[in-house]
C-alpha cells in the first residue's frame, strides 16, 4: 500500500458529482442568506442539473456487461447496479422537478432541502452498488438520516413531527437489527464482502448451515423489510406517509423504496443464494401478508396520503412475490414492477401536488378531489390513469406488470400465492376506482374545505414530468422493449 | 476447522497487558484514596441526625417546584456540535500516526474528510449556530 | 493468564450490573453516570482485547460527549416520574417479551457457535510489530477511503440535521457584533463641544442625538 495506491474513481463519479452540487448549494444558501422564492427555486434548478448531469455521466462511463468492482472491492457497477443508479437517479430528478411548486406555497423551499435531497440520492447510490456489509451500511445511514430530517423539516407541526420520530426510532432500530445480522454474518465468514460470503456459504455442506448463519440471514431481512415496508415491519409507513409534508412524502415513496428492494433482491440473489431453500418460505410470507394488508386496510382511509402508503405495502407484495420465485424470470418481473411502480407514484404525486386547496393546502382527503374532473379534466384524467394502472387494468403499465409477476410465480410453483395475490389486487382495485369515481361522478362540494384541490399549480417541468409519467404508463404496451431490454440485461448478472 | 463455543471461551485471553501496569497503579490508588476519606468521614464524623436537618432552608416556606429546570434546546445544538467535531479529532489521530505509510492517497482522503466538515462548519457558522446572543 | 481472566470478570461484571442501573434506575441523571461507568469498563475491557485506540477514542467521544449530550438531553425532558410509571406497567410484558425473544436467540446461536477458521485470528487487533493505532490508519484512509468519506458525509448530514431541527433566529435579541466593535473610531461617537457657562441644557441634548453610538450593541431585527 505505497504513494500509488489509487482506487478507480470513475465508477463513484456521479456520487462525487453530486456531493460537490450540494456543498456548491450548501455554501451559496448559506452565503446569499436570502428568502427570496426566486433564489430558493433556483437552488432547486441547481440540484436538478445536477442530478441530471450524474445520470449523464453514469451512462457515459458505463461499462456493459461487466462487473467493474473498484475500492477494493466495496463497491461494484453491473447492469443491475446501473439500472438501479439510473432509475435512483431519474427518480429523483422528478421528484426534484415535481415538488418545488408545491414546496414554496408550503414556505419549506430551502436551500437545505435541496442539498439534503442530493446527499439522500447519494446514499441510496452508495447502498445500490454496495458489494460488501460496511459500504451499505454506510450508505444506507447517509440515506436514512437525511430522510429523517426532510420528514422533520416542518417542524411547527405537531404531525410532522410525530411521523418524524417515529421514522427516527423505528428506522434507527432497523439499523440496529442490519448491524446485529451483519455482525453475526461477520462473525460466521470473517468477512463483509458480499462475494467472498457467498464463497463461504456455498462451500458449508447443505441442510447443515450453522444457526447463526439464520439468525443473521433473518436480522438482514428483517432491516430490509423494514425500509421496503413489508408486512410485519409496516407500522411507520402510515404515519410517516401522513406527518411529513406532501413533497416529501413522494420522495419517500418513489426512490428509497427502489434502492431498498434492489438491496434487498442482490442480497437474497448473492451472499445468500445458497440458503434459497431457507429464505423463499420467508419473503412467501412476506410478500403474502403485505399483499392482503395492502389491500384491505385502505379500504377504510379516507386520508390520501395514508391510502397511498397501503398501497405502497401492497405494491411491494407483489413485488416480493417476484423475489420468492428467485429465478430469472422472477428478477424481471420485479425490475418491470419497480420500473413502472416508480413512474406511476411520480405521476400520482403529480397530481396531487399540482391540486391545491386555498392558501398553501394541498389536498388532504379524498372527497378533496370531489368533482375535480370538470374544473381539471386534464390532470384528473392523469390521476385517473395512475389509478387505473395502480390497479392493474388491462391495456396500461401496471397491468403488465402484475401480469409479468404472477406468470414467474406460476412457472415457479407457487400457485398458491399468485392466487391469493390476484385475489388482492382485485380488493385492492375497490379503492383505486373509488378515487376514480369521486373525481368523475361525485358533485362539487357546495361549501369546499381549506384543502379542496381547485387550484392548479402547474409550471412547465411539472407538466413535462406529469406528461412523461402518463405517457409511459400508457404506451408501454405498445413499446415494451427499451424497458424490456435494459431489464433483461440487468436480470442477467445474477444468471450469468 | 470450525471451534465450538467451549473451546471458543477457553482461549486465554492474550497476556502482556505489563505497560498498563503503572496505570493500574494509579487507579488502585485513586479508588484507595477516595475509599478511604469516604470511610473515614463515616466512622469519625460526628452525627447528630435531626428531621430540621432536611426541611427546607430559609425564610420557612416550601419549595414552590423542582430544583431542576428545563434546559434550553440551545445546550443540545452546542453539545451535538461538539461531539462531530469530537469525532472528526477521533480520526485524526490513526492518520497523523500513519501519515507516513499511508501515501499521499492517504493524505488527501484526510483532506477531503476536513472539506467536508469545513463546509459543514462554514454553514453552521454562517447560520449562527455558534452564536450565543 | 489468571490475572487477565480475573480482570476480564471484574471489568464485565461492573459493565452489566451497571447496564443493568442504566435501564432500572428510576434518577435518570444517575442513569447517566451508571452509563459512563459502563463506558469505562467497556474501554477497559478494549485494552484487555489489545484495541487501545478504540478504548482511548471511547473515553474522549462517548464519555466525553456522548454522556453530556445524554446529560443535556435528560435535563432538558420535563422528568415527571409519577406519570411515567404507569406507562411502564403497559409496556412492561412486551418489552419483557421482545427483549426474551432476542436473549433466546443469543443464546441459542452461542449454544451452535460455529466459527469459520479465518473468522479466528481476528478476534484480537494485529499486533505484528505494529501499534494498534497505527495498522488501523494504515488501512482506514486508503483501504477504507469510500466507507471514510462516506462517514464524514453522515457527520455533515448530521450537523446540518441538527441547525435545522433545533436552530430558532431570536428576534429582538442584543448581540454583539465584535467586526462593528472593533471598527468604532473615537471621531464618529466622541463630540468635543465647548460649553459656555450661558448655553443651556436643551442644546446639549439634540447634540448627543446626532452623535449616535453606532456599533456597541445594536438591535437586530
Amino acid at each position: 500500500m505505497g504513494g500509488a495506491y489509487l482506487p478507480d474513481l470513475t465508477l463513484v463519479l456521479p456520487e462525487g458529482i453530486l456531493v460537490v452540487t450540494a456543498f456548491l448549494i450548501l455554501m451559496t444558501g448559506v452565503f446569499r442568506k436570502s428568502t427570496n422564492p426566486q433564489v430558493q427555486q433556483r437552488f432547486g434548478h441547481v440540484a436538478l442539473s445536477g442530478l441530471i448531469v450524474a445520470l449523464g455521466a453514469l451512462i457515459f462511463y458505463h461499462h456493459p456487461a461487466e462487473r467493474w468492482i473498484s475500492f477494493e472491492g466495496q463497491l461494484l457497477q453491473d447492469d443491475f447496479v446501473y439500472l438501479g443508479k439510473i432509475l435512483i437517479l431519474s427518480g429523483s430528478a422528478a421528484v426534484v422537478g415535481i415538488s418545488l411548486a408545491s414546496m414554496l406555497k408550503e414556505h419549506l423551499l430551502s436551500f437545505e432541502y435541496c442539498a439534503l435531497i442530493l446527499l439522500a440520492t447519494v446514499g441510496m447510490l452508495l447502498m445500490v452498488g454496495a458489494n460488501d456489509f460496511l459500504s451499505l451500511f454506510m450508505g444506507l445511514e447517509i440515506q436514512s438520516l437525511s430522510l429523517y430530517v426532510l420528514v422533520a423539516l416542518k417542524r411547527d407541526q405537531t404531525i410532522a413531527s410525530e411521523a418524524a420520530l417515529k421514522y427516527f426510532v423505528l428506522g434507527a432500530l432497523a439499523t440496529c437489527f442490519y448491524l446485529y445480522g451483519a455482525s453475526l454474518m461477520y462473525g460466521f465468514s470473517g468477512s463483509t464482502n458480499f462475494e467472498a460470503i457467498a464463497t463461504i456459504i456455498r462451500m458449508e455442506s447443505a441442510g447443515n448451515f450453522p444457526l447463526s448463519l439464520f439468525m443473521s440471514l433473518i436480522f438482514i431481512m428483517a432491516s430490509f423489510s423494514f425500509k421496503i415496508s413489508a408486512v410485519p415491519f409496516h407500522m411507520w409507513t402510515p404515519d410517516v406517509y401522513q406527518g411529513s409534508p406532501t413533497p416529501i412524502t413522494a420522495f419517500i415513496a418513489a426512490t428509497p423504496k427502489i434502492a431498498a428492494m434492489l438491496v434487498f433482491l442482490r442480497l437474497m440473489l448473492e451472499p445468500f443464494m445458497t440458503l434459497y431453500d431457507e429464505w423463499q418460505s420467508l419473503v412467501a410470507f412476506l410478500s403474502l401478508f403485505s399483499m392482503v394488508l395492502g389491500a384491505f386496510a385502505a379500504l377504510r382511509q379516507t386520508d390520501l396520503k395514508r391510502l397511498l402508503a397501503y398501497s405502497a405495502i401492497g405494491q411491494m407484495g407483489y413485488m416480493l412475490l417476484g423475489v420468492v420465485a428467485g429465478t430469472d424470470e422472477g428478477i424481471q418481473a420485479v425490475l418491470i414492477y419497480l420500473t413502472l411502480y416508480l413512474v406511476m407514484i411520480i405521476g400520482t404525486f403529480a397530481c396531487l401536488l399540482c391540486l391545491r386547496g386555498k392558501g398553501s393546502y394541498g389536498v388532504q382527503n379524498i372527497e378533496d378531489l370531489a368533482g375535480i374532473s370538470t374544473l381539471h379534466p386534464k390532470v384528473s384524467f392523469a390521476l385517473a390513469i395512475f389509478m387505473f394502472s395502480l390497479a392493474g387494468i388491462p391495456p396500461l403499465g401496471g397491468f403488465f406488470a402484475k401480469l409479468y409477476i404472477f406468470k414467474a410465480a406460476l412457472s415457479a410453483g407457487f400457485f398458491g400465492l399468485a392466487i391469493a395475490g390476484a385475489l388482492a389486487s382485485v380488493v385492492a382495485a375497490y379503492y383505486y376506482l373509488k378515487i376514480v369515481k369521486v373525481m368523475y361522478f361525485d358533485d362539487a362540494p357546495k361549501v369546499p374545505s381549506a384543502s379542496y384541490g381547485q387550484i392548479v399549480v402547474l409550471p412547465l417541468k411539472m407538466a413535462l414530468i406529469l406528461n412523461a409519467c402518463a405517457l409511459v404508463t400508457l404506451l408501454f404496451f405498445v413499446f415494451p422493449n427499451p424497458i424490456l431490454e435494459i431489464v433483461q440485461r440487468a436480470a442477467f448478472t445474477f444468471s450469468g | 476447522m470450525t471451534l465450538s463455543s467451549s473451546q471458543f471461551m477457553s482461549m486465554p485471553l492474550k497476556g502482556n497487558l505489563e505497560e498498563y501496569f503503572n496505570i493500574f497503579i494509579f487507579m488502585a490508588v485513586a479508588f484507595g484514596i477516595s475509599l478511604f476519606l469516604v470511610l473515614l468521614s463515616f466512622w469519625r464524623g460526628p452525627k447528630r441526625p435531626d428531621a430540621e436537618k432536611l426541611s427546607a432552608y430559609e425564610c420557612g416556606f416550601e419549595a414552590f417546584s423542582d430544583a431542576r429546570l428545563k434546559f434550553d434546546v440551545r445546550f443540545y445544538l452546542v453539545a451535538i456540535l461538539f461531539i462531530i467535531f469530537d469525532l472528526e479529532i477521533a480520526f485524526l489521530f490513526p492518520w497523523a500516526v500513519s501519515l507516513k505509510s499511508i501515501g499521499l492517497f492517504g493524505f488527501f482522503s484526510m483532506l477531503l474528510f476536513l472539506g467536508t466538515l469545513g463546509i459543514g462548519f462554514v454553514y453552521e457558522w454562517r447560520k449562527g449556530a455558534l452564536e450565543w446572543e | 493468564m489468571t490475572t487477565t481472566t480475573l480482570i476480564f470478570y471484574i471489568l464485565s461484571g461492573v459493565l452489566l450490573s451497571s447496564a443493568v442501573m442504566v435501564v432500572t434506575t428510576k434518577n435518570t441523571v444517575y442513569g447517566v453516570l451508571f452509563l459512563i461507568l459502563a463506558f469505562f469498563n467497556a474501554a477497559g475491557l478494549f485494552i484487555l482485547a489489545h484495541a487501545e485506540f478504540l478504548a482511548m477514542i471511547l473515553i474522549v467521544v462517548y464519555v466525553g460527549a456522548v454522556a453530556v449530550l445524554f446529560l443535556f438531553v435528560v435535563m432538558m425532558v420535563n422528568m415527571e416520574t409519577k406519570k411515567s410509571q404507569r406507562m411502564d406497567r403497559r409496556y412492561l410484558l412486551m418489552g419483557i417479551f421482545v427483549g426474551g425473544v432476542l436473549v433466546l436467540e443469543l443464546v441459542v446461536v452461542f449454544m451452535s457457535w460455529n466459527t469459520s477458521p479465518e473468522a479466528f485470528e481476528l478476534i484480537f487487533a494485529p499486533q505484528d510489530g505494529l501499534s494498534n493505532t497505527h495498522a488501523l490508519g494504515a488501512l482506514l484512509y486508503t483501504h477504507y477511503a469510500l466507507i471514510f468519506q462516506a462517514a464524514g458525509l453522515i457527520l455533515l448530514i448530521a450537523m446540518i440535521g441538527a441547525i435545522i431541527l433545533t436552530l430558532r433566529q431570536r428576534e429582538n435579541v442584543l448581540k454583539q457584533k465584535i467586526g462593528d466593535q472593533l471598527a468604532r473610531q473615537a471621531k464618529d461617537s466622541v463630540q468635543m463641544v465647548d460649553i459656555s457657562p450661558t448655553s443651556s441644557f436643551r442644546n446639549l441634548e439634540s447634540l448627543d442625538d446626532s452623535a449616535t453610538p453606532r456599533g456597541r450593541t445594536s438591535r437586530v431585527s
